[in-house]
């Protein structure tokens, strides 16, 4: 029979006791920077793929397919070790510490979030292509009519419409980012999941520990989840057309990620 | 393109558009066959014919929204979309064919108004993005168009807030905040309710005789009162070319006869 240590379960539960170690208070810092950061990398490298995959230029196309093809079609796991350690092992980039005054940011979280950026654009290619694609056609000519260029007609004209058919499919892949942040956990970068595994490391109460980790993850989710509905619904007000999606429904919908 | 010399478009002259041996595919469909047209300054000018007889298309390569295969198209004297260089023609930048567009109004059978812009915006977008026109000049001028539309009191008004027949009248007012000398109008009544066509074709009466039109559009009505020349289109040809009077009076050729059955009945 096991015996639950419920002391030690709530002690790193409760936010009051858990956030005054300094491993999680600054792990959740982490992570909720990590997700930020690296998700708009991911939507910065996501837009210029998309507009890649879309150019009439031949050799734009084929950097851009290439891109997606090869981080969509690896593990994440993979890409981040093989950016951390990789280039560290040839010195091509050593990822030395950070400092920003007081603040320092290891070379795991720089290799980390890169790897996570890295890999987000190539999922968000697909998302920017989706909702360029889901603007009428007359839109782009209305524009070249009245003497824009290409480039002043999307930013002007296309991405302002487009992104409110972005935002919905863009708030689940932030959703997902939060949670996947915990693969930096091997590479040692100091975000959640990794703060709970070094108290592990001494205590040894993986259950007690992971189920306690696992619900910080679900609140993060979960608030999340509540902003998103409400910017949602803030679209919608805009624009009809969307179809906006409670928080309940979202939590507990089916299928997803 | 053909490798031809370029023949030289006489500058001067009252010719905007001028057409010679213009072609053009889409894939194995021959959609403009060896197309010759003038169309001078000031008229107006109404493409009739069946559907899918390149009306539209020879409309659209006027400001190379569509490309041609071979030929030479010029407005205003310039080529649209090529220049020649050492006897070959190419494809002109990007640059230099927006510049050429910003010179030629269209109006489009679905309007494509912009849905985040109100009617204003939609007016002034381009003479402040394009034209770099000063914002409060903009305004003003776009305050004028509106009120030459009738439509003064829908400036702050988003498209979809607006009927059909409200959007085109929208949608004309910004063509013509670029200032064209020449405008485009590709079936500007066809997605309309019929109540609404009248106040559409009214607006485009009163812009006849200040600017050189070209009208895709089965508005006999229209055609009839305000157009100087009337072109009948089939098989990517222009069949006929005469004015409305001897079109509907006495019509040439016989897919005209039946075409005119068909759609005045």
């Amino acid at each position: 029979m096991y015996y639950f240590d419920w002391p030690l379960f709530w002690k790193y539960l409760w936010p009051a006791t858990a956030l005054a170690d300094p491993l999680i208070r600054n792990g959740l810092l982490v992570t909720i920077v990590v997700s930020v950061v690296a998700q708009a990398m991911g939507v910065i490298l996501g837009l210029f793929a998309a507009l890649g995959k879309m150019s009439r230029l031949p050799p734009l196309r084929w950097i851009s397919d290439a891109y997606i093809w090869y981080f969509r079609g690896t593990p994440l796991l993979v890409q981040m070790a093989l950016l951390f350690f990789g280039l560290g092992v040839t010195h091509i980039y050593d990822f030395p510490d950070i400092h920003f005054g007081i603040l320092s940011i290891s070379g795991a979280i720089q290799a980390g979030t890169m790897a996570l950026g890295i890999n987000e654009g190539a999922y968000m290619a697909e998302i920017v292509r989706a909702g360029i694609e889901a603007i009428d056609v007359g839109q782009m000519e209305a524009a070249k009519s009245l003497g824009m260029s290409y480039a002043m007609a999307m930013r002007r004209i296309v991405l302002p419409q487009a992104l409110k058919v972005i935002i919905p499919p863009l708030g689940n892949e932030f959703n997902n980012m939060m949670k996947t942040t915990s693969i930096m956990q091997v590479i040692s970068a100091g975000e959640l999941f990794y703060a709970y595994t070094q108290i592990n490391a001494r205590v040894f109460k993986p259950f007690e520990l992971f189920i306690a980790a696992s619900l910080y993850y679900l609140a993060l989710t979960t608030i999340w989840s509540y902003i998103q509905s409400r910017i949602e619904s803030g679209l919608g007000e805009r624009k009809s057309t969307i179809k906006t999606v409670g928080m309940f429904e979202r939590l507990f919908a089916k299928g997803g990620h | 393109m053909t490798s031809l010399v370029a023949p030289r478009h006489d500058v001067g002259s009252n010719v905007v558009v001028k057409f010679i041996h213009v072609n053009k595919y889409f894939a194995d469909l021959h959609v403009l066959q060896d197309v010759n047209l003038e169309v001078h300054k000031n008229e107006v000018v109404v493409l009739i014919g069946p559907s899918g007889s390149g009306k539209s298309t020879l409309l659209r390569s006027i400001n190379h929204l569509e490309t041609i295969n071979s030929g030479y198209i010029y407005v205003y004297g310039r080529m649209i979309g090529y220049y020649e260089k050492h006897g070959k023609l190419h494809e002109e930048s990007e640059k230099n064919i927006a510049r050429q567009r910003a010179e030629i109004g269209m109006v489009f059978q679905r309007f494509n108004l912009f849905p985040h812009l109100t009617a204003l915006e939609n007016i002034i977008e381009a003479p402040v993005n394009v034209r770099k026109t000063p914002r409060d000049q903009a305004v003003a001028d776009g305050e004028r168009l509106l009120e030459r539309v009738g439509l003064s009191d829908k400036r702050d008004q988003y498209p979809r807030q607006l009927s059909g027949g409200q959007q085109q009248r929208v949608a004309i007012a910004r063509a013509l905040a670029m200032k064209p000398g020449l405008m485009l109008f590709d079936e500007p009544t066809s997605a309309l309710d019929p109540e609404m066509i009248g106040e559409v074709l009214d607006v485009m009466k009163e812009l006849a005789g200040e600017m050189t039109m070209l009208v895709v559009s089965h508005e006999m009505g229209f055609a009839r009162a305000v157009a100087d020349r009337i072109l009948f289109m089939d098989e990517g040809k222009i069949i006929e070319d005469t004015t409305p009077e001897e079109l509907f009076i006495n019509p040439k050729e016989e897919r005209t006869k039946a075409f005119l059955s068909k759609i005045l009945h």
